[in-house]
């Protein structure tokens, strides 16, 4: 879809799936990295556990269909190398420190001089000014500040991250995003722009609107085990099957009560709960909960028969009661559990991607959508470091093989 | 407000409902694109049911998950029951661009608004279906939400201790990542389409959007054979990497050090000599093994401190933290402010509505957020007069049919 486009991608682990949106989608995708490679290239796991720049699935896991270049951008010649691809680029993409590239020439208003119709993509954790522009980061640190974390965890615990980082996953699709948005511009004005993505501002998406809860005059809610408190009531979402847990949707209301409703019926039939149980006003039952005109005890109560009746299936039970009744219950699963699914299975979900000199291909998360003219390909495996100066600077720039040698003793690529 | 946005161009008549698709479309209408958002009369948004609300209660309009997921779109009642909307659709179809739906499989094909059908009103229509688990496939029925999509894609397990029950992320995990995926596939079709003149159907799984963001854990399973599990706060890489009490209740603040040099940083911070002397802990490998040890004695000097203070102490020596924000923190955080991050738009029978701004700021032709969402059926005159062009009488027969509820 995106194949007419060059982006040339300078992020470090801070933006690589800005860069991997755009180049599933068919954009050429020229990762530009430092010699020696990205700091990406560093973190784990990795293949077979033995630390290996090419072999981070770290690395692998946000740079298919990209290739790759290697040029120290911080000297003069490694910059001018970077300026004539910048000419012929379309989008630039970078996540470094606010700052850090106008120091060497190469911030937008730079750039915008030689290719007044580049699209550049600055990706940082706050942004590029503001009181905390320059604080130092990490994933935790952002989802500490864009609202995110406070939610989740244990209410005797401190509150608590998802284990893969997830914050500049966000701010990368934001910036897929507008870089598109952009470019649609483009095609009017002929004019790039610079686009600045905060992190912070992309994790508050990931508090379903809470973030605007002092600000509606609303209380705040507060995190719990497989759940969250909502002023005194405990709301469980995740309950116990007899092999793990599921997730249920057990909420009031005049669109949620409907199904629980149903659910409540079903355990009435069942034999888990009185009929005056199942007859109770499920659409209006959190505010009576909220008004005190039902007791939390019989909330409690009532909690308990759900968890009797969920604890009492596995979870491949529920899910199948769940498809065939219409109930709001899915399995909590494993990375194996997911890998092996037969619902991703029977849509060709995970992709089989070789690498060829390690003799193996491995199952890498597939296409994120399904699109009917277009498809999706997988069509190159991650760059080991500097795998296409070759293609780049002979076969594109014309440099010649000695120049190519010469810069590479200089430890410009 | 004259339209020099992005996407001024852009016409969208959207079906999607909840959150996952609203807040997709909600994207592209602040980067200008017309959004058309189709509501029935009779099965209510769910969305419009969910805290939190303008004042702390409920209303038809007040919730501010609907208000933050449809500011700047144009709002129709469309009863799809009644044959007399049925044209109206047919119609919103030839105008738009993009036709965007959210609603389980089938139910399009239903009403007779699957992508067959409605290509042949709109030869070069871009059609996007989102739902949980895909069209296709033995859960491609599963009704539901963004927690149930999460659980079964791998997060809720990932979320929390080891040695407790999964705690699970907040709310509709997948419904925060698939909206970006939503958005990019339809700007890229988009230009696909300005090339070639062919247009095209998108089927999107919210599962399948979501794993891309759990990708190390997925190549560390199918290269390593690693289930991955959970492990509170720690890092494979990094230590300390905490969240720790601070003064008050239930007050935290998140720390972190990157490297050596940092965690020397952090001990002078906290003038603790022992730790900073401490052989074990020099390098990253002694403290990651240690980690526990480690908490112990950050917990016991943060503990009686103020997490705002804990903050810019550490930061300005350059140290990695943060204070652990809720809604009130945010709305008084400086560097949101600078961002514009809140906006109060003029809601037309609620007064001011907060909302949050575009997430992403463009130099040249920043994106804006319009106006507040629509009340029910608030645009049905607009829509049916100024954009499909209805004569008046046309709309009174509509109104008379029921067809808007």
């Amino acid at each position: 879809m995106l194949s007419p486009y060059r982006v040339l991608d300078l992020t470090t682990e801070r933006g690589l799936l800005c860069g991997q949106m755009l180049a599933d989608m068919g954009a050429d995708v020229v990762k530009v990295e430092p010699p020696g490679g990205c700091s990406a290239r560093g973190i784990g796991p990795f293949y077979k556990d033995a630390p290996h720049p090419d072999r981070s699935l770290y690395w692998w896991a946000y740079n298919r269909n990209k290739r790759a270049i290697t040029l120290d951008i911080q000297r003069d010649r490694g910059r001018d190398l970077l300026c004539r691809l910048v000419e012929r680029a379309d989008f630039l993409i970078e996540s470094h420190n606010p700052g850090y590239l106008s120091q060497h020439s190469l911030g937008f208003d730079d750039l915008a001089r030689l290719n007044s119709a580049l699209i550049y993509v600055s990706i940082t954790p706050f942004g590029q000014d503001g009181p905390k522009a320059s604080y130092a980061d990490s994933d935790l640190i952002v989802m500490a500040a864009g609202g995110p974390l406070i939610l989740a965890g244990d209410a005797d615990r401190p509150p608590v991250r998802l284990c893969i980082p997830q914050a500049y996953l966000h701010a990368s699709a934001d910036a897929a995003v507008a870089a598109l948005a952009a470019h649609h511009e483009r095609i009017r004005s002929g004019l790039g722009q610079h686009i600045d993505v905060a992190a912070q501002q992309s994790v508050a998406m990931a508090t379903q609107s809470y973030i605007l809860a002092a600000s509606l005059g609303s209380p705040e809610v507060r995190r719990m085990s497989g759940g969250i408190k909502f002023g005194p009531l405990d709301i469980p979402t995740v309950w116990p099957a007899g092999d793990g847990f599921v997730a249920m949707t057990f909420l009031f209301g005049s669109a949620l009560g409907v199904f629980t409703a149903r659910f409540m019926r079903f355990l009435c039939e069942q034999g888990y709960c009185d009929e005056a149980t199942r007859d109770k006003d499920w659409i209006a039952y959190g505010e009576q909960l909220m008004g005190c005109v039902e007791p939390l005890s019989e909330f409690e109560r009532v909690k308990e028969i759900v968890r009797t009746f969920t604890r009492s299936h596995t979870k491949a039970e529920l899910l199948q009661l769940a498809l065939e009744r219409g109930f709001l219950i899915t399995p909590v699963t494993t990375i194996a559990e997911v890998v092996e699914s037969p619902q991703f299975a029977s849509r060709g979900y995970f992709q089989s991607v070789a690498h060829p000199e390690l003799g193996e291909s491995f199952r890498y998360p597939g296409p994120f959508a399904k699109f009917s003219a277009t498809p999706i390909e997988y069509r190159l495996r991650p760059p080991r470091i500097g795998e296409h100066n070759s293609e780049i600077y002979r076969g594109e720039l014309g440099l010649s093989e000695r120049e190519i040698a010469e810069l590479s003793r200089a430890g410009i690529i | 407000m004259p339209n020099d946005l992005p996407l001024k161009d852009v016409k969208i008549c959207d079906f999607m409902w909840v959150m996952a698709g609203p807040a997709a479309t909600r994207i592209l209408a602040d980067y200008g694109a017309t959004v058309v958002r189709i509501e029935s009369p009779t099965r209510i948004d769910t969305a419009r049911t969910l805290q939190p609300y303008l004042g702390n209660k409920l209303g038809p309009d007040s919730s501010g998950l609907f208000a933050n997921c449809n500011a700047g779109k144009f709002g129709i009642s469309l009863d799809l029951g009644n044959p007399a909307a049925h044209a109206v659709v047919r119609d919103l179809v030839r105008w738009a661009d993009v036709v965007t739906e959210s609603f389980s499989p089938k139910a399009m094909r239903a009403w007779g608004f699957d992508y067959e059908s409605l290509r042949k009103l709109n030869p070069d229509l871009i059609m996007l279906s989102s739902c949980l688990m895909g069209q296709t496939g033995p859960l491609a029925k599963i009704a539901g939400f963004g927690n149930m999509a999460a659980a079964i894609s791998g997060f809720h397990n990932l979320t929390g201790w080891p040695d407790r029950p999964p705690a699970g992320l907040f709310g509709a995990y997948t419904d925060y990542v698939a909206p970006r995926f939503t958005a990019m596939a339809i700007l890229a079709a988009l230009d696909h389409r300005r090339r070639t003149g062919q247009g095209q159907y998108i089927d999107q799984s919210q599962a399948e959007c979501a794993i891309q963001f759990l990708g190390p854990a997925i190549l560390d399973y199918s290269v390593n054979g690693r289930v991955d599990g959970r492990v509170g706060n720690s890092d494979a890489a990094f230590a300390p990497h905490g969240v720790y009490p601070a003064a008050g209740d239930d007050q935290w603040v998140a720390i972190v050090c990157r490297d050596d040099d940092e965690w020397r940083r952090l001990c002078a911070v906290m003038e603790n000599e022992n730790l900073a002397s401490d052989s074990r802990y020099a390098c990253a490998a002694g403290r990651l093994e240690h980690r526990d040890a480690i908490d112990s004695s950050i917990a016991a000097w943060s503990r009686a401190l103020d997490r705002g203070a804990i903050e810019s102490r550490l930061q300005s020596h350059g140290v990695p933290a943060h204070q652990v924000q809720n809604s009130a923190d945010a709305r008084t955080d400086p560097q949101l402010a600078h961002r514009g991050h809140f906006v109060a738009l003029d809601h037309p029978s609620l007064g001011k509505f907060t909302v949050e701004g575009p997430r992403a700021k463009l130099s040249r032709t920043p994106a804006v957020a319009r106006r507040a969402a629509p009340a029910l059926g608030q645009d049905n005159q607009h829509v049916l007069e100024s954009i499909l062009g209805y004569h008046e009488t046309r709309i009174s027969e509509l109104a008379a049919s029921g067809a808007l509820g």
